[in-house]
């Protein structure tokens, strides 16, 4: 049990890109039905709507990317992954608001782009502010993101 | 730069100029004609109903010709089509064109009854395959299907469930009339599902026969053959199909014969169009026995061309005044080539209102900031530099609004090289990646600035700046606006009080140590400053206490109302922090290139590796730059319309749509020369 500080920090990446990722997969696929019924309306609107179908598939990049840096830091990828207890139970919280928000944000964006989806199908001309309304959930997400590249890069010049 | 002055317009013409005036007016694409204008007992606005059904109908008809040829001709497509824009065509053309309207839509009709023509000889065709296949058990049998028997006897034809034998049926037949003798009965054909039998007996006990045989299953053939026996019946059949079938083929060559012609009909389609447009706005007019008015606005420096055009050739008389105080006149930007690509993004907004300012190009430096930052990447940069401005150079006849995109990506392209070689991003990391992959070296293009993956406080640090000169830009501009309309009350309440506090107050927390050491900074203000920043941002605060109820009579709800107004103290931290995305998106861009680049360079240093690196390398920057240039696109939108415009634009007022030339296939070369 001596390598516990290691299963715990992979844990936290692995959850970071798992949950956000599930998060995104569900927000691209519910938002996907709903442009699709619209492009079946109405062909021309394929690039619209294809736009706003993607916006919920960005925290799933977010977790792999909080994933990636932890697996550098931590000498997964390369080098020698030998961390204390603490220092790895560290990482796994500092991956933890990426996970859980990623998640969360990723259906609740996916929920206003079905709405803005259905905004663009009644009415194209206001495609600009329909690209707001989800916009404004991606915002959480990008502070989680911000806030896990802190704590993880932080880190990596701890020594405990 | 501005918003284009506009001036009401009001031309007097005789009736019978009406058409041409028109003509003209679209032809110029700058008038916006209004119904506005009040009916009397002379002046009256035409019904155009039944016209404009007329030529929506024939809309309908041409666009269906076109679809048929382009289901049977498909018209070869590509993606430089859309950078090529639209043909031109001289106005002489367009005339000749104009005068052959006649037969191209017979044309049209022509082409959609040879299209109906098919699909009736295809649902013939149809019908007579499966006689054919009904037809096809009975080949063998020698009189027609629906003969009924001789005057002594009865003929039975018909089906029977299953695989039966000729004893079969004999014998379950004596079964059931065991005095019934003297049947002949012979099979026809036999399958798995159905027996095809005919059966003769004399007449006298035939409706025995029958019921017994209609209790076993029978049925009588569900095709005719006619007088004739059911081969020659077949045989018949078959040429009628064979007939159809050379009609059907007729009727396709004919089709495509006419898919030279496409373009006629093309034509008719803007030109149908254009008519559509002018009989849209002609139920704006008001006409009299012998003379018309035509209401609306135009730009002032348009009102010399038209002006000068039209009583040249016209009896006209023009008037012209300003519009009045609270009339909604529709907004015209113009703006220099740098500033008017991002015209799209305000569009997608709102157009200025009433009493504000053209933000596009304070709007249009900051956009193109703050893109670059978001993407960061030097390399993607200058693809996107050099890809738009190849396709700007290459394609002259592009459409102006596909122009503008293309201009604007090529801008946020240059900052996004700038902003990349500043943070040493190319592809992410590539260089050192396949310098100690492949060559066991140790390069790396180093950057101008920092990095922002080593050291992202710093960066953290410079986006919330990059936020505050945003920000107060935006505050700057709501002071102008308050400034020009003489508000200056509102100007000090409004704005200045709010530089005072949110400055005051950064000011005094860079003077305090916690705060300074927190963010890393290198330098700390003199305590004495941050003292007087106090001072100051107390001041306004009170003030702000004080002002922001204003429109209150009552001091109580003034005041709580004021408290209410300096709570929004907290809208400003939440927009400083938001431009903490500027840091997140930047490091996605880079990170995950960087993570491209590993993966590829997992296949170690040999000749399969470097294909798998390539590979990689291709396939992963192509996703990266397509999800971080929607991701930029999105945010600086959303940087640019909730943030800055939230300090001083609301937008609302109404674009100015002229009566033009909106065509789909064509352009008038005339048209370039007035936008």
């Amino acid at each position: 049990m001596d390598n516990l500080g290691l299963i715990f920090a992979l844990s936290g990446a692995v959850l970071a890109a798992l949950l956000a990722g599930i998060g995104s997969a569900i927000g691209v696929g519910m938002a996907g039905q709903a442009a699709a019924g619209v492009v079946t309306d109405d062909p021309s609107k394929f690039g619209k709507v294809l736009i706003l179908q993607l916006l919920p598939g960005t925290q799933g990049i977010y977790g792999l990317l909080i994933a990636f840096l932890t697996l550098t830091q931590i000498g997964v990828l390369g080098g020698s992954p030998d961390i204390s207890l603490a220092k790895g139970l560290l990482y796994f919280v500092a991956c933890l608001p990426m996970a859980f928000v990623g998640l969360w944000s990723a259906i609740r964006q996916a929920q206003a782009a079905v709405s803005s989806i259905a905004l663009v199908a009644k009415r194209p001309d206001q495609a600009g502010k329909a690209i707001i309304f989800p916009a404004m959930v991606e915002t959480y997400a990008i502070l989680a993101l911000l806030i896990s590249i802190l704590c993880v890069t932080g880190l990596g010049g701890l020594n405990i | 730069m501005a918003i284009l002055p506009m001036k009401r317009i009001h031309i007097y013409a005789l009736l019978k100029d009406r058409k041409r005036i028109m003509e003209m007016l679209q032809r110029f694409g700058t008038v916006q004609i209004e119904d506005n204008l009040e009916e009397d007992e002379i002046f009256l606005k035409k019904d155009i109903s039944g016209e404009k059904q007329k030529v929506e109908r024939d809309l309908t008809l041409v666009s269906q010709a076109l679809d048929i040829l382009e289901s049977h001709v498909p018209e070869p497509k590509s993606i430089l089509d859309t950078l090529n824009g639209r043909r031109e065509l001289s106005v002489e053309d367009f005339e000749r064109l104009g005068s052959k309207q006649d037969d191209i839509r017979k044309m049209a009709e022509h082409i959609k009854d040879l299209d109906r023509t098919i699909a009736e000889c295809k649902s013939e065709i149809h019908k007579i395959n499966t006689q054919i296949e009904a037809l096809s058990p009975w080949s063998s049998l020698d009189i027609p299907l629906q003969f009924q028997g001789t005057r002594s006897t009865c003929a039975l034809t018909g089906t029977l469930p299953g695989e039966l034998s000729l004893e079969n049926i004999l014998d379950k037949l004596a079964d059931m009339l065991p005095d019934a003798d003297e049947i002949h009965a012979d099979i026809i054909s036999s399958g798995k599902d159905q027996t095809h039998i005919f059966l003769l007996c004399p007449r006298h006990n035939a409706s025995a026969v029958e019921g017994a045989l209609r209790s076993m299953g029978f049925a009588r053939p569900p095709v005719s053959s006619g007088n004739i026996i059911p081969a020659e019946q077949k045989t018949k059949l078959e040429a009628e199909r064979a007939e159809l079938e050379r009609l059907s083929e007729k009727s396709k060559n004919e089709i495509i014969q006419h898919a030279e012609k496409r373009d006629e009909l093309k034509f008719l389609y803007d030109w149908l169009t254009m008519r559509l447009e002018r009989l849209e706005n002609k139920k704006c007019l008001l006409e009299s026995k012998y003379t018309f008015i035509i209401a609306g606005y135009i730009p002032q420096k348009e009102i010399q061309a038209v002006t000068s055009a039209l009583s040249s050739r016209f009896l006209v008389y023009i008037e012209l005044n300003d519009p009045g105080e609270d009339e909604d006149v529709p907004v015209l930007l113009e703006n220099s080539k740098f500033s008017e690509p991002v015209e799209g993004v305000l569009r997608s907004f709102s157009y200025p209102g009433k009493g504000e300012i053209d933000p596009i190009s304070i709007m249009s430096v900051f956009y193109y900031i703050l893109f670059g930052l978001m993407l960061s990447d030097a390399a993607y940069g200058l693809l996107m530099t050099i890809g738009c401005g190849i396709c700007l150079l290459k394609f002259k006849n592009m459409e102006s609004g596909m122009r503008k995109t293309l201009r604007m990506f090529f801008f946020c392209g240059i900052s996004t090289t700038f902003w990349g070689a500043m943070f040493g991003s190319w592809f992410g990391d590539v260089v050192t990646v396949v310098s100690s992959t492949f060559f066991n070296k140790t390069a790396a293009i180093k950057p101008i600035w920092f990095e922002p993956m080593r050291d992202p406080m710093r960066m953290l640090v410079f986006s919330m700046a990059m936020g505050i000169v945003h920000l107060f830009t935006g505050l700057g501009a709501k002071l102008y606006q308050c400034i020009r309309a003489k508000q200056y009350k509102d100007a000090l309440y409004d704005a200045v009080f709010w530089y005072m506090l949110v400055g005051g107050l950064i000011i005094f927390a860079l003077s305090t140590e916690k705060f300074v050491e927190i963010l890393n900074l290198s330098f700390i203000l003199p305590k004495s400053a941050g003292n007087a920043a106090a001072v100051i941002a107390a001041i306004a605060a009170i003030g702000i206490v004080l002002t922001s109820g204003r429109e209150s009579r009552n001091w109580f709800k003034r005041i709580l109302k004021g408290l209410y107004g300096l709570y929004n103290i907290t809208g400003y931290m939440s927009d400083i922090l938001s431009y903490s995305r500027l840091l997140a998106l930047g490091l996605a861009t880079g990170v995950i290139a960087s993570v491209i680049n590993q993966m590829g360079a997992m296949g170690g240093r040999s000749v399969a590796g470097a294909i798998l690196f390539i590979v990689v390398f291709l396939a992963g920057h192509s996703i990266n730059i397509g999800i971080n240039l929607l991701g930029a696109y999105v945010h600086t939108n959303r940087l640019s319309f909730v943030e800055f415009f939230g300090k001083f634009y609301e937008g609302g007022g109404s674009e100015f749509t002229p009566l033009g030339v909106h065509t789909k296939y064509y352009k008038l070369r005339e048209e370039s020369n007035h936008g």
